[in-house]
């Protein structure tokens, strides 16, 4: 189908050509350059290349050595001298590569110790760690009555245990209490400075089987008023004091003032 | 969170038990503790709808009134990372000036009524958190 405009039109047939040409010099130039190095000064270009020159006859130069036609249009890279060659190995030899290290291996990752520092700066006694520890046997859970003293005034705030949101130095637990008929829910952040005091006023019978207890919304399940809890524990408490002893004086972080 | 159609009980001795919240005063979102709104009187209060109060109810049913929200349900958030939320929606009624309409509230309101200088209010109520 080609052989009809290339015969009448000899310079569609030159466009042709040139744009074979093309393509081949481009299919040389990543062909011949990494093998440049083993191979002959010459790189002898590939007999595929060469099939379609022979109809245009026109950028072809015949090869003496090869007795092939190669194309006059092709870049032949220069042979890589040899001091290149050996600079290269030299490089290869000598220097040692570095061992491979990941992003993580070189850079390890800082925030958990600044959260630490930071937790211990705000916390330097450590009671607040472990009032809301996992470990801890004596940490308050879940359902139990909690009281908070804000450094700011006002009335200290009682209310149900009924979540611990644990997240490092962002820690926080809500309490739900009830001021003048109205039930409130608070979060307060255990390592906030202005959170004079956390108190364990009194604890759950038995552990409760939820991680957080929203039922306590439902009016079924609502613990309701905790000022006569907090007043018993009070109490108890003044009686610690003048020395006798009560069965309030189960744990050691009952009623702990944190600094 | 309150906006339009919100029901909010009124914990004041103006004679409203539950009022409707008919716009919020000032701004384009929904109202918050401190905000003033614009409230339909929905119900009043047994006592003064039984005419055993004395002096008789100052607002009644279908009054169009101004309110200032004490009690939301919707978390409020505080600069030392605490927040609050209250069982239910309240709020005291007010006339135009600002005044308070009653002359006493039941119930604790909410102290970012302190940042929004609500001062009357704040000295009329029992509790506040």
């Amino acid at each position: 189908m080609n052989v009809a405009p290339v015969i009448r039109r000899p310079l569609a047939s030159l466009k042709n050509s040139l744009r074979k040409q093309r393509e081949i010099r481009r299919l040389l130039a990543t062909t011949t350059e990494p093998t440049s190095n083993t191979s002959a000064p010459p790189p002898p270009p590939a007999s595929r290349s060469t099939k379609p020159l022979p109809e245009s006859n026109f950028f072809t130069i015949p090869d003496p050595k090869t007795k092939q036609l190669r194309t006059a249009f092709a870049v032949y890279s220069p042979p890589r001298s040899q001091p290149t060659v050996a600079k290269t190995t030299f490089i290869s030899t000598t220097i040692n590569p570095p061992p491979p290290q990941t992003l993580v291996q070189a850079h390890h990752d800082p925030l958990p110790a600044l959260k630490q520092k930071q937790i211990s700066l705000l916390d330097p006694t450590g009671a607040r760690t472990a009032l809301f520890s996992r470990t801890n046997r004596d940490a308050a859970r879940v359902g139990d009555v909690l009281m908070v003293t804000h450094r700011r005034g006002g009335e200290p705030f009682a209310g149900v245990l009924m979540s611990i949101r644990r997240a490092g130095i962002d820690t926080a637990i809500l309490l739900r209490g009830r001021l003048t008929k109205v039930a409130v829910e608070m979060w307060f952040k255990i390592y906030n400075r202005n959170v004079a005091g956390i108190e364990v006023v009194h604890r759950r019978k038995k552990p409760a089987r939820r991680a957080r207890l929203t039922y306590l919304r439902k009016s079924k399940h609502d613990v309701g008023d905790v000022q006569s809890l907090v007043f018993a524990w009070k109490r108890s408490r003044n009686v610690l004091t003048t020395g006798a002893k009560s069965k309030g004086q189960r744990t050691g972080v009952k009623g702990q003032r944190l600094s | 969170m309150i906006q339009l159609k919100t029901m909010l009980n009124c914990i004041d001795n103006s004679g409203a038990a539950l009022v409707e919240c008919a716009m919020v005063v000032g701004q384009k979102r929904h109202a918050s503790i401190g905000d003033r709104i614009v409230v339909v009187v929905q119900e009043q209060t047994k006592a003064h709808a039984a005419g055993m109060a004395s002096g008789g109810p100052k607002v009644k049913r279908g009054d169009i009134r101004h309110a200032v929200v004490v009690r939301t349900r919707y978390r409020v958030q505080r600069r030392d990372g605490s927040s609050i939320r209250f069982e239910d929606n309240a709020c005291v009624l007010i006339n135009k000036a600002g005044d308070p309409v009653g002359s006493r509230i039941n119930g604790a309101v909410g102290s970012e009524l302190r940042k929004k200088k609500w001062s009357k209010i704040l000295s009329m109520a029992p509790m506040q958190v």
